[in-house]
C-alpha cells in the first residue's frame, strides 16, 4: 500500500470516527434524541461517573489547602483536616466516599455499555478512550491512597509496588529489567519514602487529572458526535429530545447522587470499615499490622493474587487487558444477547470478588 | 509514704500494667485488629522509650503512675500517664484489682464498666466499642450503620436545608431550561412561518 493510500485510509477511518460535520447546534442541542427503552438506565451512567469526576476535582481543590505532602506533615496534615478544619472532615469523606462512587460508577457504565453493544463501528474510539478513563481513574485511586501516609496506605502501596516488580520474572531477557525500572521509578527510592509520596502526589494532583481532562474530551466529544447509541436490537418506539428532556433527567440523577453522597459523607466516616491500627501514622520501625489490604475496587484481582499463583493472575490480567482495549473488534459480530450475558457474568465476578473475597480466600487458605 | 509507693509501682515489671488478656479477647471477639492504643497512650503499649511509654516519664508523670498503680479500688480519680482516657477511665470505674481479676474472664470486663459511657461522643457507648474493637475514643472509629445512625439524627437540619436548597435549585433550573427550549421552539417556528 502506498502512502497516499494509507493517508486516505487513516482520513476515511477518522472521519467516520469523528463526524466533526455534525458539530453544529441543530446536531447536538436542537435536533439531538435519546433512544426509550429498558436499557435507557445504561445512558445515565457516564454522566455520573463525570459528576462524581466534578465532585473529586472540587473536593481534591479544597483539601489542597491543607495537605501537606512529606512524610513527617502528611498524616498530621489529613488529621488537621478532618479535626481542626471547619467542614473538614465533610469535604475529605467526599472525596474519599464520591472516588469509591466514581469508580463504581465507570466499572457499571463500562459493563452496560459492552451489554448494550455501544462500541460497536463507529464508536470504537469512544471505547477506547472509555477504557483508558477507566485505568486512569483505577491510578487516580491507588495513588491518592498513599498520600495520607498511614499505615495501611504505605503498606498497601509496598504490595502494589512489590506487584509490579514481580512480572520482571515471567518475561526473557532484557525485558525482565523493565518491571523493576518501572517500579524504581514510580517509587523513587530504595524503599516507599518522600521521594514516593512526591511522585504519587504530583501523580494524583497533577498528571493524572490532566491525563483525565484529556482523554475524557475526546470521550465526551466522540459522544456528542455519535450521539447515544441504539442500544437493543429491537429499534426503538420512542425517543425523546436530548434538549430539554434528557438533559433535565440527567441533572435531576445528578442531585439525588450529590443527595446520596452529601448524606453518606457525613453520617459514615470513609475509614470505619477498617480497623483503627491502619490508619495511625505510619511507621517504619513499627511491625506491619494485620489487615492490609488495597482498597475494596481493586479486590477484583487481589483476592486472585492471594489465592492463584502470580504468573495465572498476570496472565489473565493481561488477557482482560487486550480484550478490553479490543473489544470493538474481538466482538465485532458477536449478538448483544451474548454480550449482555457476558457482562452479568463479569458483574457477577467483581460483586462476589468485592464482597466475598476474604471468605473465598479463607476458604482456600483455612 | 505516697511517694515511695508510686516510685515503687513504677518500676514493677510493665506486663503488670499491660493486659494482653483483654487485647486478645478484643480481637476474637471482634474478629478486627487492634493494639494496644485501645486503652494505652501508645500503640505498642507501655514499653519503651517513646512518648506515652515508661522510659520516658518525667518524675511528676511517675507519681502519677504510682498513683495509678495503686488505685486498687474503685472510684479513684487517676491519670496514669502510659494510659488513654478511656484506660483511665476503666481504672476509676473498676479499679486495678477487679481489672487484673477480670483478666481470668475477659468476657465480663464489657459487662461491669457503665452502659451509658461514651468518651468519644459519636453514639456508640464505650462497651459496645470495646466489644466491636473499634476505638472509644475516635468518632470517626465506630460501627459504620451505629456511626450513620447517630450522625443521621445529629445532622437531620442540615440534611433537611442541603435537600431543600438541591431540590430547589433542580427544580429552578429545570424550569429555566424548559422556558429557554420552548423559547427557541417558538423562534423556530415563527422562522418557518415566515419562511413558508
Amino acid at each position: 500500500m502506498n502512502l497516499l493510500a494509507f493517508i486516505q485510509r487513516a482520513e476515511t477511518y477518522l472521519g467516520e470516527r469523528l463526524p466533526v460535520r455534525k458539530l453544529n447546534y441543530d446536531a447536538l442541542v436542537r435536533k439531538k434524541e435519546v433512544p426509550v427503552h429498558r436499557l435507557s438506565w445504561g445512558y445515565y451512567l457516564g454522566g455520573l461517573a463525570l459528576f462524581f469526576f466534578a465532585v473529586q476535582v472540587v473536593t481534591g481543590l479544597m483539601l489542597l489547602f491543607y495537605y501537606q505532602p512529606t512524610v513527617s506533615d502528611a498524616h498530621a496534615s489529613v488529621e488537621f483536616i478532618t479535626e481542626h478544619v471547619p467542614g473538614g472532615a465533610l469535604v475529605r469523606n467526599m472525596h474519599a466516599w464520591a472516588s469509591s462512587m466514581m469508580i463504581a460508577a465507570v466499572m457499571v457504565h463500562l459493563l452496560t455499555t459492552f451489554a448494550m453493544k455501544a462500541f460497536a463501528r463507529p464508536r470504537e474510539l469512544t471505547w477506547v478512550s472509555g477504557v483508558l478513563l477507566l485505568f486512569i481513574t483505577l491510578g487516580l485511586g491507588f495513588t491518592g491512597y498513599l498520600l495520607p501516609w498511614h499505615q495501611i496506605a504505605v503498606n498497601a502501596t509496598k504490595i502494589g509496588l512489590q506487584s509490579i516488580e514481580e512480572v520482571g520474572a515471567y518475561l526473557p531477557g532484557a525485558l525482565a529489567e523493565w518491571p523493576r525500572l518501572v517500579k524504581e521509578t514510580i517509587q523513587g527510592e530504595a524503599s516507599v519514602g518522600q521521594a514516593t509520596l512526591s511522585r504519587f502526589f504530583a501523580l494524583h494532583v497533577v498528571l493524572l487529572p490532566l491525563a483525565m481532562v484529556a482523554v475524557l474530551a475526546l470521550h465526551l466529544f466522540s459522544v456528542q458526535l455519535h450521539g447515544m447509541s441504539q442500544g437493543v436490537d429491537e429499534p426503538p418506539r420512542r425517543k425523546e429530545k436530548f434538549f430539554p428532556a434528557f438533559f433535565i433527567k440527567d441533572l435531576s440523577v445528578w442531585g439525588v447522587a450529590f443527595m446520596v453522597l452529601f448524606v453518606v459523607a457525613l453520617c459514615v466516616p470513609f475509614e470505619s470499615f477498617y480497623a483503627y491500627p491502619l490508619f495511625e501514622p505510619y511507621d517504619p520501625k513499627s511491625s506491619t499490622p494485620d489487615g492490609i489490604k488495597p482498597e475494596w475496587y481493586f479486590y477484583f484481582i487481589y483476592y486472585p493474587l492471594e489465592i492463584l499463583p502470580f504468573w495465572v493472575v498476570l496472565l489473565l490480567s493481561l488477557a482482560a487487558g487486550v480484550g478490553l482495549c479490543c473489544t470493538p473488534w474481538i466482538f465485532r459480530h458477536t449478538s448483544r444477547r451474548t454480550l449482555r450475558l457476558l457482562a452479568v457474568l463479569g458483574a457477577l465476578y467483581l460483586v462476589i470478588m468485592t464482597l466475598f473475597g476474604e471468605h473465598i480466600y479463607r476458604l482456600f487458605k483455612g | 509514704m505516697l511517694r515511695w509507693l508510686a516510685l515503687a509501682a513504677a518500676l514493677l515489671p510493665a506486663s503488670l500494667g499491660a493486659y494482653p488478656e483483654y487485647h486478645a479477647f478484643v480481637v476474637k471477639n471482634s474478629g478486627r485488629p487492634i493494639n494496644c492504643a485501645l486503652c494505652h497512650r501508645h500503640a505498642d503499649g507501655p514499653d519503651g522509650a517513646a512518648p506515652g511509654q515508661l522510659g520516658r516519664l518525667t518524675s511528676e508523670a511517675q507519681e502519677r503512675l504510682g498513683r495509678a498503680r495503686s488505685a486498687f479500688e474503685p472510684g479513684v480519680k487517676v491519670d496514669s500517664p502510659i494510659l488513654n482516657a478511656f484506660g483511665n477511665h476503666m481504672v476509676q470505674v473498676l479499679g486495678r484489682k477487679q481489672l487484673m481479676e477480670l483478666k481470668m474472664a475477659p468476657e465480663q470486663l464489657a459487662e461491669r464498666l457503665p452502659a451509658d459511657s461514651d468518651l468519644d461522643g459519636d453514639g456508640i457507648p464505650d462497651v459496645r466499642e470495646l466489644r466491636d474493637g473499634t476505638h472509644p475514643l475516635n468518632r470517626n472509629d465506630g460501627h459504620p450503620w451505629l456511626l450513620f445512625r447517630h450522625n443521621l439524627m445529629r445532622n437531620l437540619t442540615q440534611i433537611a436545608l442541603t435537600l431543600a436548597a438541591t431540590a430547589a435549585g433542580l427544580w429552578g433550573l429545570s424550569h429555566w431550561l424548559r422556558g429557554f427550549a420552548a423559547a427557541t421552539q417558538i423562534k423556530d417556528e415563527e422562522e418557518e412561518s415566515e419562511s413558508a
